[in-house]
């Protein structure tokens, strides 16, 4: 048993090191992290990680991934949120991707699998509608045959980034013979299809990353299913699985948190820092506690995969785990944050400092009330975990 | 990056595993604790070699590192066994073999690894809350003899044959420097015992010395040094009872989960219901979360990492909050067995507090961990 690092893994994490402080620039970061600018910045930075081979370097070999060990993919995803740089945009290369090497035909591969790996489609996920959330098997959502096309109504909502999307990946119903889950296939869907409505849902971080889209007789060719006809729901599941392991965000607790203590360390008119009251580093401490021991559980989660075992309930453990882990750091950076009058708005004289990263802060606390909902939400994740590790 | 145990560790494991499911039924370990001898299965241990694991080849032992002795715990904390492992082999043994003074450990050790002989050490005052450094009792130098004269309280291994016991020939009461560590015979006519036995099964004993007379070739490092001898075998001694408590919790929410699918009420098991099995899973959680910061700080002892100190004091602290946690939850999920004495629900509860309470509880690790983070 060891956690230390080889000579070669650390050559590999001060090779990922420089590649991060060369490329992630401040000028990239601030224009990622504005709305307008947001979606080529995205682009552009993970055609530079694409360039570097790293972007979709979970991905089989031969489709140009990487045959990272469990400690070289700790490596990167480490260095790459301690540069504050973000993961890429997860719906095409990490949700979408898995699905097509391991389901589709060898032509569909050819056509989605390459322009996805350089952030030439913009993927958007239709899973969720206004009446299966939580319960994704009651998705009503039909596709009806006409000849080599299907023609698609439905609705499907809290979808992330449609309004930037090139493509959506849907469940559809397809029969309603046998179980829910039996009648579903899993169908790629051109947004600028004819009958695609797109509707901005703003959240409560005030922002617009989330919408809901409409199909209205959509036609999509049959040629655009993965797989059989009706087993849309067994690749779906395999998808989830994916989606939560890439969750834990552990790396994202990790730099929020040294951005909190650095942030709680200053002095303001010869006050006592924040982190200097203990009732406060009581707070932090008990934080940081459980984020070291998620960051060895997503190890150990790592290095079983490496070892031969499949993801599973696991999984569902980080992702539970990871959230709750992500909202507590949200949390404290809020407090901080206001503790400095970064609860006001810029025109009401917070200092510049405060009043962004209040900004921030707000924003990443709002928006991160979603992550203990989406991508199941943590109680279907205790229902799981209940069933399998504990034969509830 | 491995987390695997070696086949050698696997073996270890499953001698144990197999050992206690023949003997160790909650029955069978309360006949062990009537008895209240010491001697258990203490005979078994030495004959199956687990007594010598963590004493190195050259001293006549297996030569384990961390990991060998955590695997021992581990499973010793699944079925609460009370005999002196924690207390003779990894606190006073290692503190033994760890000394300076090789002719006293090669005169005590051999005995100690063959269960002849049993071990303890004395490191609590009665106004030492949980600091190492605060030592209050004295040695004074009297020729080749010193003089000790103090209290200890709560020395675990009431059946031990000899105490190490911390004394100061100088400094003031918290200072490192001028500690030394003393062996002395349990019985000797200058030491008054009082015998208690603890809520978790265990015997300890209260003593008080005056004018107790030791030879200076007793004394396990150059004198006033004992300090950092004592740190580094408390800091191992740690992490293998967070092991033991991780053995425990993993029993709670096992048997939790098995108990919530065999009773029944409202004509269903009640393991069926939501708000149940939430509970459950978050006390597996709970475990799992400690189980992580053991190998955390397992690996930082092996990789000699500069966190060391701060992923024990992570891992003392979480496994205290959340041993304690998720005990209770078992006892509540039990409902009344959980509060009956006679199921072993509340035992493991019991020394899951016990545990928490040696070497500095969840808030005070947490101090340190503040501490050695925010200073």
């Amino acid at each position: 048993m060891y956690a230390k690092f080889s000579d070669a893994e650390l050559a590999f994490q001060s090779e990922v090191r420089s590649f991060m402080r060369d490329n992630y620039t401040p000028e990239l970061d601030a224009r990622i992290n504005h709305p307008d600018t947001f979606k080529e910045a995205s682009i552009e930075w993970q055609k530079c990680l694409d360039r570097q081979g790293w972007a979709a370097h979970g991905w089989p070999v031969e489709h140009g991934g990487q045959a990272w060990t469990a400690t070289q993919k700790y490596i990167y995803s480490t260095e790459l949120a301690a540069a504050g740089a973000p993961d890429v945009v997860p719906m095409g290369i990490k949700m979408v991707a898995p699905v097509l090497y391991s389901y589709a035909s060898d032509e569909q591969k050819q056509r989605f699998l390459p322009p996805t790996k350089a952030s030439d489609i913009w993927w958007c996920q239709g899973y969720s509608e206004p009446g299966a959330g939580s319960d994704l098997a009651a998705l009503q959502t039909k596709a009806v045959r006409d000849g080599d096309d299907y023609l698609v109504t439905g609705t499907k909502i809290w979808t992330t980034y449609a309004q930037y999307a090139d493509w959506i990946f849907c469940l559809v119903r397809t029969s309603n013979e046998g179980k829910p889950q039996q009648g579903i296939s899993f169908l790629l869907i051109d947004m600028k299809s004819p009958g695609v409505t797109v509707s901005p849902i703003i959240s409560i971080d005030d922002e617009h990353h989330l919408n809901e889209v409409s199909f209205d007789n959509v036609r999509v060719p049959v040629s655009n299913r993965i797989g059989e006809e009706n087993q849309g729901w067994t690749y779906a599941k395999a998808l989830l699985t994916y989606e939560r392991t890439a969750l834990s965000g552990v790396g994202y607790c990790k730099r929020t948190l040294a951005t909190i203590r650095e942030m709680a360390a200053q002095s303001h008119n010869q006050a006592p820092s924040l982190l200097s009251s203990p009732d406060f580093q009581a707070r932090l401490a008990d934080v940081e506690m459980d984020v070291m021991a998620l960051e060895f559980l997503e190890l150990r989660v790592l290095s079983a995969i490496d070892s031969g075992s499949a993801p599973g309930m696991e999984s569902s453990l980080l992702k539970l785990k990871g959230t709750e882990m992500q909202q507590a750091v949200q949390s404290l950076q809020w407090d901080v944050a206001a503790s400095f009058g970064g609860v006001l708005p810029a025109e009401h004289g917070a200092e510049a400092l405060w009043q962004s990263s209040g900004n921030m802060a707000r924003r990443s606390y709002m928006f991160g009330r979603a992550s203990t909902i989406y991508g199941g939400s943590n109680e279907v994740q205790r229902n799981i975990i209940a069933k399998f590790a504990l034969g509830l | 990056m491995d987390f695997s145990l070696s086949e050698e560790q696997l073996m270890l494991k499953d001698s144990v595993t197999k050992f206690m499911a023949a003997n160790y039924s909650p029955e069978q370990r309360g006949e062990i604790i009537k008895k209240a001898d010491g001697a258990g299965h203490w005979a078994s241990f030495a004959e199956l070699g687990w007594l010598t694991v963590p004493f190195s080849e050259a001293a006549g032992g297996f030569g384990g590192n961390i990991v060998d002795t955590c695997v021992l715990m581990e499973e010793f904390g699944k079925v609460l066994v009370v005999e002196p492992y924690w207390s003779s082999i990894v606190l006073a043994g290692q503190l033994l073999a760890r000394s300076s003074n090789a002719e006293l450990s090669q005169a005590l050790l051999p005995a100690i690894m063959a269960g002849e002989s049993q071990a303890s050490f004395a490191w609590l005052e009665a106004q030492g809350e949980f600091n190492l450094s605060h030592v209050s009792s004295t040695a004074q130098q009297d020729g080749d003899d010193f003089i000790l004269n103090g209290e200890k309280q709560l020395v675990l291994n009431a059946a031990a044959d000899f105490i190490l016991l911390p004394a100061r020939s100088s400094g003031s009461v918290n200072s490192e420097q001028g500690i030394s560590l003393f062996k002395i015979d349990a019985r000797h006519p200058a030491l008054v015992r009082e015998e208690v036995a603890l809520m978790d099964g265990q015997r300890a004993v209260n003593i008080r010395f005056n004018d107790l007379r030791v030879p200076a070739s007793d004394m396990l490092t150059a004198e006033g040094e004992a300090y950092s001898l004592i740190a580094d075998v408390v800091e191992e001694a740690l992490i293998a009872l967070c092991a033991e408590a991780v053995g425990a919790m993993e029993y709670l929410y096992k048997a939790t989960a098995e108990y919530a699918n065999t009773r029944k009420q409202f004509g269903t098991a009640i393991g069926k219901f939501q708000a149940l099995q939430h509970r459950m899973v978050d006390m597996f959680m709970a475990t799992e979360l400690c189980r992580s910061l053991l190998i955390r700080a397992q690996c930082s002892v092996l990789d000699d990492s500069s966190d060391r100190q701060k992923d024990i004091a992570a891992l003392k602290s979480m496994v205290g909050k959340y041993g304690r946690k998720v005990a209770e939850e078992a006892v509540q999920l039990h409902g009344g067995m959980g509060v009956s004495n006679e199921m072993p629900i509340g035992h493991y509860l019991k020394r899951l507090m016990m545990i928490d309470s040696y070497f500095g509880n969840a808030a005070t690790q947490r101090r340190n961990f503040c501490e050695l983070s925010y200073a």
